[in-house]
This record gives structure tokens, C-alpha cells and sequence, in this order.
């Protein structure tokens, strides 16, 4: 997830205190407004939100609604790549995709049979009451393994890992995107998995309890 | 033969393989990327596995996650079409190391084809000729007259550290070469650190002419004759035919032969591809070699009847090519129109966005190759390429009368595309004679090479 914190005002000149206080400002967005934005990105198909809170000012972006993957690389005849380097897929891959529902982007696993789509799966509903989830996806193509010390109920900070997907014996994190309480599993450990599929289901923190994380920001 | 194969590739290749594996009898499975997800042969391909981002560094050209993909299909091959991993001979090595065919020459016949320098001097060697040139670097002024002389004006002098057409510089006559060299080792100096030069014969007004060769594991090969790939637009081409209007029947068959006999020499091994300039005399000139299907294969396909990519996966499977030379008796004549998402008219700008209505033309000896589909979103991060037209005839003319029909029939609504540009070479009258050299749109540019159509 593309997400950006930013100070409106230059940062010069500040003092300690100062500093501390945009520490906090920074750990309390993290912490609340963050997960709430993922949620309402999540929910509104929309490509981008921002937040402005005094000072400070939010703006989350989905990862592929940005244009910066434009200008790929084209090939002129007579160049020759560079050698490829086994074993590295994926670097950086942004391991938060707030569940979209679109049936568009809805994982489409390995489908099998002539030519047929397969029926879109029923995605989780962001927007039914008290089911706010998000979703750990695939960071590449691979064989996933789950943590075996993490179970449906667990609780887990955005960032925290799930599992990995092995490429060519090369782990690639699954991460959180979010804070929140572990749902299901959607694969099993030693299932192949393809870039993007969805692995974990997380419930959003700050929404199913209330557990000394503020209230979400206003609904629009 | 093989029993599942991943297609390591996208757009209209990408569904020319699947139907070569079909008609082989193999199943397929397509690797694409996030924006690829709702095209066609991810639509009718027997498995479809998303391998990574739209961007192409991690998907269309990541080698792990290529054969990663392979690996949790269950593909025993993979192909890896053209562009992209198609001649990476790492790739090429990394596959085999994961027990996995690669559909196309093996590494170390890659690994010897790599350089366009060491090539040249490799096919050289074995009799096929280059654009003459100074025996070395130029020392002095003495030693380049000498060798212009040898050579024959104009030429072109060249920084040995150069590239990309930088700090070249063309001489007509004797009187003008002192100062030429003076100019041109300052700007190399400049430009690279290092003012060495060396000299080539400049080829005005060229052609540009390859030739099929597909060679087995065992050194049985052919040729399947040349294409004439000499209409262009900044190096690239859009339009291919064969046979070639520049050559004569004996001048064609020797340069085919010419290739073959220098391939098979090298040690070349699966389908490929010899490039050369052809000047106004009729002289060749090898340039370099293309290790893969090219995208202007299906005019050979045409004339010979040979299926090139099906060809490509049985060599590579180890099969010998069961065809001797005089089995391959070309037929008639026919053109290949590269339907670009490009706007001629502002410098070819490529496009991007929904296809919203799409007829293919049809008809005697019209074959379309495409991907595109009414509704589908022609992404933005990857090549023009829409479809490719190709049309047959008994001879040239049946083939361009074809073609005229076959373009006002052809539709793409909702994008802009090079169609125009291919209407005005069908009446551009270099073109018709088969006069056609390299630089005939760029000479004047894409919107004056319209808008002269449009006059007549």
C-alpha cells in the first residue's frame, strides 16, 4: 500500500519537543487512521484517499492505481538482457492488497477448464456490518507455508509475518497489511499459489472491538 | 514430445503458441501479468497462472517467477516467445537447471550467438559477407584515405566506443575526409572518452532482407527462404513480405543458401532468423542473427505451409525436422501488416484503452493473428502490437488487392491505430513497384507520409 505521511509545513528548525509530538501523531495515524482509511479505500473502489488532520495530512493509494508502472522496459532488437539471476522475485512488492471486490481483480487461481472463467469467488464484504477484513495476498508465484504458531484468533500488527511463499526455495513474505484478528486461512500450507491470490483474511482492528483504538474516521 | 507447456509471453504470440501446443497435442498454460488478466489467451488457455505486476522487470521478464510458474503447473517446457526472456541465454540456463526444456536454441548455441560483433565474425568466417570496413582502427589521415579508397566512397566513419548512431559521420569524396576525421574524433572524445575511429562502407538507400533457417539437434537444416522486412518507422518494422521485390529468383536462392550453409557451420540449433542490408546493387550484407520466432514469421508460414512454431517446439523436444530441402517449395506471394495502437499522425505515439468494436477482415489467403478482442482494455505498459495482418496471393499484385480490401474491412474502434499508414503505402508508388527502402516513411515522417496519400 502506497501509504504516505507527510507535514504540510518544512520541518525546519523544530525542537525536541516538537518532534515528540510528531512521533505521537505519527504512531497515533498508524495505528487508527490508517487501518480505517484501508478499510474505506477498500470499500469504495476508489483509487485514492486523503485525510487532512491538523498538520498532517494522509493520502493512501491503491498499488495499482497509480501510472508508474508505465514505460516498462521495451526491447530494441540486438539487445541482449542481462543474465537472470535465479531466485529473486518480487522484491518490494507492496503485500497490502485491501480487499477491492471487484470481480475484476478477484483471485482467479490456476483456473482450469477450456476457457470457461471460473464463478467469482464471493469476496468478503467490507461494507457489511462488523465484517470489516482485509486480506494478506501473494507476493509471487510460488508454494505457501503458514506459520504454524499463528491460529484464527490471534491477534497481529500490520507488517507482522504470516508465512512465505517459497520461489525456487527463495521464501517471499506474507505480511499483514493491517492490524487485526486472523481469520481463515483461504490456502493450505504446501498449496501452489500465483501472484496476488489471497492467502489470509484479517479483521480489522479499531472496528470489530473497540480495545483502546480510537473510533474510525467519519464516514463521508 | 512435451505434455504441458508455459507460455512465457503475452498478446498474439502468446496465442499462436498456445495453438501450436494444442495442434501438437500438448496442454498450456499461460503466465501473465495483473494487466493481463482479462486477454484472450489467458481466456482460452487450459490454465492461466498470474506471475506477477503489470510491470515486465517483475513479471513478463522475471526468470524465477517464469519457472516458478512452470514448476507448480507441472510444465515439463517452456517458450518463451519473442522479446522479452526469448534469448536470454541465463534464462536459457536456469530453466535447463530446473529440468525444464527450453523452446529454443539451447544456451551455449545462445551464449555463441550473443554479441552482434563476435557473430559477425563467427558467420564471416564461415562465408557470408559483412559491410566492408578499415582493416582495424584508423591510425592516421594517410591510413583512412588509403582504406577509403579500398573500400569505395562514401563511407561512414565510426567511434570504436560508440553506439546508438552517436558521433558517426558520413564521407562523400576524399576532399572531405581530413576534416570529417577531426570532427569526428572530437565528438568521440566528448562523447565516449576515447577518439579511436574506425570506418564502414555507407550503404545508401538499403533494403532490409532475412532468411528463415530451422536447423535440429542433429545438424539437419534448412532454409524456408527470405521476407523483405524493409518498411520501417525508426527501426522498426511494420510491414513484412516475401518473396523479396529487390532481388532476383537466383539472387534470393543464393542468399538463402549463403545463410544456411554459414549456420549450419556455427553449430545453430531451432528456428532463427539471419539478417542482412541489401544495397542498390543487389550486394548482401550480414548484420546479425535473431535466436527466436520473429513476430513476421507467419509470412514464411504462407508461402511455405510449414507451421514455424509448432517446427520450433518438436527441434526443441529433440525431434529431428523430417523435412529436406526440396520439400519446401514456397508459393505465391504474401504481406504481413503489423496493426499498431500508434497515432502516425503525432510521431506515433502509442496507444492505450478499451477496444470498443473489432472485425477481423477475411476472405481468400487473409489470416489475422490477434489477441484483441470487442471490450478488451489494451494496457498501457507494454508494446503497440494489436494484431497482425497477413495476405496471400498467387502473386504480388493479387497480394497488395487483397490487402486493400482486407484493411477497409479490418476494425478497431475506440483506439487509434496505424491502419492509415498502411492504406497510404498501398498507394505510395515506391511501395507498389517494390522500391522500397529502409528510410521511406522516416524520410519524410509518419503525418507528410499521410497527408502526400491523401493528394493522390
Amino acid at each position: 500500500m502506497a501509504g504516505r505521511t507527510r507535514r504540510s509545513t518544512p520541518p525546519d528548525s523544530r525542537s525536541s519537543d516538537d518532534r515528540l509530538v510528531d512521533h505521537q501523531a505519527i504512531d497515533r495515524l498508524a495505528d487508527e487512521l490508517l487501518p480505517a482509511l484501508m478499510a474505506k479505500l477498500g470499500a469504495s473502489g476508489l483509487g485514492e484517499v486523503e485525510v487532512r488532520e491538523g498538520n498532517w495530512k494522509v493520502r493512501l493509494r491503491r498499488p495499482d492505481a497509480g501510472v508508474e508502472a508505465a514505460g516498462a522496459p521495451r526491447r530494441r532488437s540486438g539487445d541482449r538482457p542481462s543474465r537472470a539471476q535465479p531466485g529473486h522475485a518480487g522484491h518490494g512488492h507492496a503485500p497490502a492488497a485491501v480487499e477491492t471486490h471487484k470481480s475484476g481483480r478477484d483471485g482467479k487461481a490456476m483456473s482450469s477448464g477450456n476457457g470457461a472463467h471460473p464463478e467469482p469467488r464471493e469476496a468478503p464484504q467490507p461494507s457489511s456490518p462488523g465484517a470489516r477484513r482485509a486480506v494478506a495476498t501473494s507476493p509471487a508465484v510460488g508454494i505457501f507455508n503458514g506459520r504454524s504458531d499463528l491460529r484464527p484468533g490471534a491477534w497481529v500488527r500490520a507488517g507482522d509475518r504470516l508465512g512465505a511463499v517459497d520461489v525456487l526455495g527463495v521464501p517471499q513474505e506474507v505480511v499483514a497489511p493491517v492490524d487485526g484478528v486472523l481469520g481463515v486461512n483461504l490456502v493450505e500450507s504446501g498449496d501452489a499459489v500465483e501472484y496476488g491470490q489471497e492467502l489470509v483474511l484479517i479483521e480489522l482492528a479499531g472496528v470489530t472491538s473497540g480495545g483502546g483504538h480510537g473510533t474510525p474516521a467519519a464516514e463521508p | 514430445m512435451f505434455r504441458k507447456v508455459l507460455i512465457a509471453n503475452r498478446g498474439e504470440i502468446a496465442l499462436r503458441i498456445l495453438r501450436a501446443a494444442r495442434s501438437l497435442g500438448m496442454e498450456a498454460v499461460v503466465a501473465y501479468s495483473e494487466a493481463d488478466r482479462e486477454s484472450l489467451p489467458v481466456q482460452l488457455a487450459d490454465e492461466a497462472i498470474c506471475i506477477g505486476p503489470a510491470d515486465a522487470r517483475r513479471s513478463y521478464l522475471s526468470a524465477p517467477a517464469m519457472i516458478s510458474a512452470a514448476i507448480v503447473t507441472g510444465c515439463d517446457a517452456i517458450h518463451p516467445g519473442y522479446g522479452f526472456l526469448s534469448e536470454d541465454e541465463g534464462f536459457a540456463e536456469v530453466v535447463r537447471a530446473h529440468d525444464l526444456a527450453f523452446i529454443g536454441p539451447p544456451p551455449e548455441v545462445l551464449d555463441r550467438f550473443a554479441s552482434k560483433e563476435s557473430t559477425r565474425r563467427l558467420l564471416g568466417g564461415f562465408g557470408l559477407p559483412t559491410i566492408p570496413g578499415s582493416d582495424g582502427l584508423l591510425r592516421d589521415e594517410a591510413h583512412a584515405l588509403e582504406e577509403a579508397d579500398r573500400i569505395g566512397f562514401p563511407v561512414l566513419l565510426k567511434p570504436s566506443a560508440g553506439g546508438g548512431g552517436k558521433g558517426m559521420r558520413m564521407v562523400r569524396s576524399p576532399r572531405e575526409l581530413e576534416a570529417a576525421i577531426t570532427i569526428c574524433r572530437s565528438e568521440a572524445r566528448a562523447a565516449f572518452g576515447d577518439d579511436s575511429l574506425y570506418m564502414e562502407k555507407w550503404l545508401d538507400d538499403n533494403r532490409h532482407v532475412e532468411v528463415q533457417v530451422a536447423v535440429d539437434r542433429y545438424g539437419h537444416g534448412v532454409h524456408l527462404g527470405e521476407r523483405d522486412c524493409s518498411v520501417q518507422r525508426r527501426h522498426q518494422k511494420i510491414v513484412e513480405e516475401a518473396p523479396t521485390p529487390a532481388l532476383s529468383p537466383a539472387a534470393r536462392a543464393e542468399l538463402s543458401e549463403h545463410a544456411i550453409r554459414a549456420v549450419l557451420a556455427a553449430g545453430y540449433e531451432n528456428v532463427g532468423t539471419l539478417e542482412f542490408l541489401v544495397d542498390r546493387e543487389g550486394n548482401f550484407y550480414f548484420i546479425e542473427i535473431n535466436c527466436r520466432i520473429q513476430v513476421e514469421h507467419p509470412v514464411t508460414e504462407m508461402l511455405t505451409g510449414i507451421d514455424l512454431v509448432a517446427t520450433q517446439i518438436r527441434i526443441a523436444a529433440g525431434e529431428p525436422l523430417g523435412l529436406t530441402q526440396s520439400e519446401i517449395v514456397p508459393r505465391g506471394h504474401a504481406i504481413e501488416f503489423r496493426i499498431n495502437a500508434e497515432d502516425a499522425g503525432a510521431d506515433f505515439r502509442p496507444q492505450a484503452g478499451l477496444v470498443e468494436r473489432f472485425m477481423s477482415p477475411g476472405g481468400p489467403g487473409v489470416r489475422v493473428d490477434t489477441h484483441v478482442y470487442a471490450g478488451y482494455e489494451v494496457p498501457p505498459y507494454y508494446d503497440s502490437l494489436l494484431a497482425k495482418l497477413i495476405v496471400w496471393g498467387p502473386d504480388r499484385p493479387t497480394a497488395i488487392a487483397r490487402s486493400r480490401v482486407a484493411l477497409d474491412e479490418l476494425l478497431v474502434d475506440g483506439l487509434i491505430t496505424n491502419v492509415p499508414i498502411h492504406q497510404a503505402l498501398l498507394a505510395n508508388e515506391a511501395f507498389l513497384e517494390g522500391r522500397m527502402t529502409t528510410n521511406l516513411l522516416d524520410r519524410v515522417g509518419g503525418a507528410a507520409f499521410l497527408a502526400a496519400a491523401a493528394r493522390t
